[in-house]
């Protein structure tokens, strides 16, 4: 298959790409191994817009954080994303700690963060009632929010496909193809070759690995896992704007936000590990995620605990942003490294790409404007955020919207029948989509009649369900059948 | 057609369906059970295993063959059944109901009086916070039990079972009925978590191990679930370092408790108890909502059905009164409070209006003679143990009420003897 661009990866980095290069007349295909979106640290993450007072001056991440997060205020409205723009604050507990919240006021001011300030304690807890007594000063960024990041990254790439773009799921990038000159002619994959003279590396946190096959190793990632606690949705209002504490080497250390959607959230540790793939939490690393949750809020709920997660970023020992075209092989362009503040910088990232590919691969790659860019996306209906009129309206064009899937959500069969159009084939995949399964029962009521509609709908036996592709099925077979093979061996 | 209802009820599982008899037999024109699942009995449809009704009956019944009787007596009544219909709203000041439904689409309806019987729901893994994986193959027991009984379709091969309550008992006989392994059953406390009777029927009767201060402590695997970690707890169920075990399995069930499901009792701002989690209830099932009563396992979680269908019964009565205006609004409200070893316990206020009984279960067990009391002086009845795992009742009198004019509190305990 011959493209002009492909993308390894489709997280927000790489979607973001997509989603920007589909503004250009490109035939552009997205890979991703994943069997829904999103799946790697795009998946597992603060899902904070940040202010970007928190990036060393001339950095990379300086450099796009700002504009992101400028952008991301637009984009939310286009893309028809949940948005919170609820401001944030770095709490500091002693003069040391406000001598750093002053340090990061003059970069913030250095990098252009609109409207930054320190504030006392006193008049943060007017606001924020629940946090600690013992907060002395914070720097309020009001321009900070929180993102539904499972929605953000399904809208760019739907835009992206709306535009043109293709998306292979279930496609592991294997290796690269060179020309006779040396130069980028494609991608090796599971599921066959790609071709095309240009090859975009947003592999998150594989992007060091795929990196090296193009005979860059000028960075490494270091993948360093991020666990997180998630508590119930009647939390909600318990704080209204993302906490930091002050940063330490480790990261910018235990927050505690309430999610787009209303639940309070608290992590991310920072354990550095080889593996990339490794997820799992850690009795460890959810304790220290209370004690810092606890610190922040005394009186954190975590009774109302429903899940606890945990990411992994692609941190890179300079711990900045690697983003070039490469002189050799000449086609291929690395995005890698993108750690925080990347949620936030990539729409600034994506732009920054095209530039780069009109600049640096002309001779590779002709970014000629598509006149029929269509920016805005309309996302699935959320049943829980309309009134009644819009509920009715919605009911009277198509009854599955009066059907309940996930009660702790509200997520009607409507919406589930909307992701499976719009490509869900997993449990995972409608969770992301729809947000069925998410709440407070954690699927133990809708991921049985998700299962349903999707057996039904894709026609495929119920067994052959998976939760998030590969080896996770659901089910094991029949009772009966099961039963009798038993008796057979 | 939506705005002549007397008494609305929400959800037809036993304590729904008991409450739409109740309300009949009391003399309401018309009452409605609201169902959103297509069929009508609430969880007992997926409860095919004998043991149901041996009070009500005294019969050893499924659960479908209880709530079929049940079901035909409320048909008999008169009661108004409709499916595959959901509740998504109930406004705070004016009592509305909102109900979507495929074929009538979204209703407002206003009733005299509700009954709200929405049941429990199962807490999931998260609630325990268990380190490790997110693989295919955990289920509460509940879930599994749906795939199983009514789906007919098998969660796994190798099952562990975390936590000790009914459902995941039944589920491990379950299990191995249909041709899996069960590994054992961990609970993390150091007592049973379900009934005695479920331990011996479905544990001890198949051999499978029971593990009592032992606890899942990771789970493992990356597409499906390949293991988990158990170890032993102390008593301040902290994991004990060298007890840890590796168990393979691919299926892990949880029955680690019930929370009562009351998101539309709070958006109807009605007063949540903090340790029962159901709506604070006096002595008619009534809650801090005058025109709303409110019974089953949303108030309390009952260890057997024939309570839940009693308490139906009543709620469905005493909303049929409040609707034909025949409840006082200043009924007597005297506290009832629980002794030290008290965990929880409802109704929490009694009227004196009629005869009561107030169902409590301990913190801790006691393994000896002891006695279930309710002071002053209003009962008392010695008990050869008491569990948490097992409910107990105090049974007042409205006599014995009317008869103490300046009572101004009930206090309930068990102790022993």
């Amino acid at each position: 298959m011959n493209y002009d661009v492909i993308i390894i990866g489709s997280g927000v980095t790489g979607a973001g790409i997509a989603r920007e290069l589909s503004k250009y007349k490109l035939k552009i295909a997205v890979l991703d191994k994943a069997s829904e979106l999103p799946s790697g640290a795009s998946r597992a993450n603060s899902s904070m817009i940040h202010g970007g007072f928190d990036d060393k001056p001339g950095t990379m991440k300086a450099k796009f954080c700002v504009p992101g997060n400028k952008m991301w205020h637009s984009l939310v409205k286009e893309l028809d994303i949940d948005f919170n723009h609820c401001g944030s604050y770095v709490c500091a507990f002693n003069d040391d700690e406000v001598k750093h919240l002053e340090k990061l006021l003059e970069q913030g001011k250095i990098n252009g963060v609109p409207g930054i300030e320190i504030v006392s304690g006193d008049k943060m807890r007017e606001k924020e009632p629940n946090v600690s007594k013992d907060i002395v000063a914070a720097l309020w960024s009001p321009e900070a929010g929180i993102i539904n990041n499972f929605e953000a990254v399904n809208a760019l790439i739907e835009s992206a496909k709306i535009n043109g773009a293709e998306l292979f799921l279930e496609t592991l990038v294997t290796g690269l193809l060179f020309d006779e000159k040396n130069n980028i002619r494609g991608v090796t994959t599971n599921k066959g070759e790609f071709l095309a003279p240009v090859v975009i590396n947003a592999g998150g946190t594989h992007s060091g690995e795929i990196s090296k096959w193009a005979g860059d190793t000028s960075f490494k990632i270091i993948p360093t896992k991020g666990e997180y606690l998630l508590l119930d949705r009647t939390t909600q209002g318990f704080i209204h704007s993302f906490l930091f504490s002050c940063p330490s080497k480790a990261g910018k250390g235990i927050t505690v936000l309430q999610t787009a959607e209303g639940n309070l959230m608290s992590g991310p540790t920072a354990t550095e590990q080889e593996d990339p793939e490794d997820r799992a939490t850690t009795p460890e690393g959810l304790a220290e995620v209370l004690k810092g949750a606890r610190r922040l809020v005394p009186d954190f709920p975590v009774r109302l605990n429903i899940t606890t997660f945990a990411g992994v970023r692609a941190n890179t020992e300079s711990g900045d942003f690697e983003i070039k075209a490469l002189k050799t092989p000449r086609g291929f362009v690395n995005v890698a490294g993108i750690k925080s503040p990347g949620f936030t910088s990539s729409p600034a990232i994506a732009a920054y790409v095209a530039d780069l590919l009109k600049e640096e691969l002309a001779d590779r790659i002709t970014l000629t404007p598509n006149e029929k860019f269509i920016p805005e996306r309309k996302g699935i209906p959320r049943f829980l955020y309309l009134n009644m009129e819009e509920r009715e309206e919605l009911v009277k064009k198509d009854p599955a919207y009066a059907q309940i899937v996930c009660r702790c959500e509200t997520v009607t069969e409507g919406q589930v029948l909307e992701a499976i159009r719009r490509g869900a084939r997993t449990i995972t995949a409608v969770k992301m989509m729809t947000r069925a399964g998410t709440g407070r029962c954690q699927g133990g009521f809708c991921c049985p009649r998700v299962a349903e509609i999707l057996s039904r709908e894709l026609n495929i036996p119920l067994d052959e369900i998976t939760r998030h592709g590969g080896e996770s099925k659901l089910l094991v077979g029949k009772t009966k059948e099961f039963l009798l093979n038993k008796g057979a061996e | 057609m939506n705005n002549n209802i007397d008494v609305l009820i929400i959800g037809a599982g036993p304590a729904g369906v008991a409450a739409g008899i109740g309300a009949k037999k009391e003399g309401a024109e018309r009452v409605v059970v609201l169902e959103r699942d297509w069929d009508l009995g609430g969880i007992l449809q997926q409860c095919i295993h004998p043991g149901f009704g041996l009070r009500t009956f005294r019969e050893e019944l499924t659960g479908p063959e209880y709530m079929h009787r049940f079901i035909q007596q409320a048909h008999e009544a008169g009661v108004e059944f409709r499916t595959n219909t959901m509740v998504f709203q109930i406004d705070k000041d004016t009592n509305a109901v909102w109900t979507m439904n495929k074929e009538r689409g979204i209703e407002c309806l206003n009733p005299k009086s509700i009954v709200l019987t929405m049941g429990c729901r199962e807490r999931p893994a998260g609630a325990i916070r268990i380190p490790g994986t997110r693989p295919a193959g955990i289920y509460t027991a509940g879930t599994a039990q749906r795939f199983v009984n009514m789906e007919g379709y098998m969660p796994g091969k190798r099952a562990v079972i975390l936590g000790s309550g009914d459902i995941g008992l039944i589920m491990a006989r379950r299990m191995i009925w249909e041709g899996a392994e069960v590994e054992g059953v961990y609970e993390v406390m150091s007592w049973p978590g379900g009934l005695r009777r479920n331990i011996a029927q479905c544990l001890d009767d198949y051999g499978i191990p029971f593990h009592l201060q032992t606890t899942v402590m990771k789970i493992h695997g990356a597409d499906r679930l390949e293991g988990v970690t158990v170890a032993k707890v102390d008593d301040k169920m902290t994991p004990i370092k060298g007890t840890e075990r590796y168990v393979p399995c691919d299926t892990l069930l949880l029955a680690i408790g019930l929370i009562p499901e009351n998101e539309l009792s709070r958006m109807a701002g009605i007063d949540i108890h903090p340790v029962t989690g159901g709506p604070v209830v006096n002595d008619l099932l009534q809650t801090s909502n005058p025109a709303v009563f409110a019974a089953g396992n949303v108030v309390i979680v009952y260890d057997l059905v024939d309570n839940v269908s009693d308490e139906g019964l009543i709620a469905g009565a005493n909303a049929a009164k409040f609707a034909a205006g025949k409840i006082s609004p200043n009924v007597k409200r005297i506290p009832v409070k629980g002794g030290e070893n008290v965990r929880l316990y409802s109704p929490q206020f009694v009227t004196g209006e009629a005869d009561t009984i107030i169902y409590m279960r301990v913190t801790h067990p006691i393994e000896q003679a002891c006695k279930v009391i309710a002071e002053p002086g209003l009962y008392t009845q010695r008990l050869r143990y008491a569990r948490p795992g097992e409910m107990n009742e105090v049974r007042i009198k409205a006599a014995d009420i009317q008869a103490k004019p300046d009572l101004k509190e009930i206090t309930v305990d068990i102790q022993p003897l």
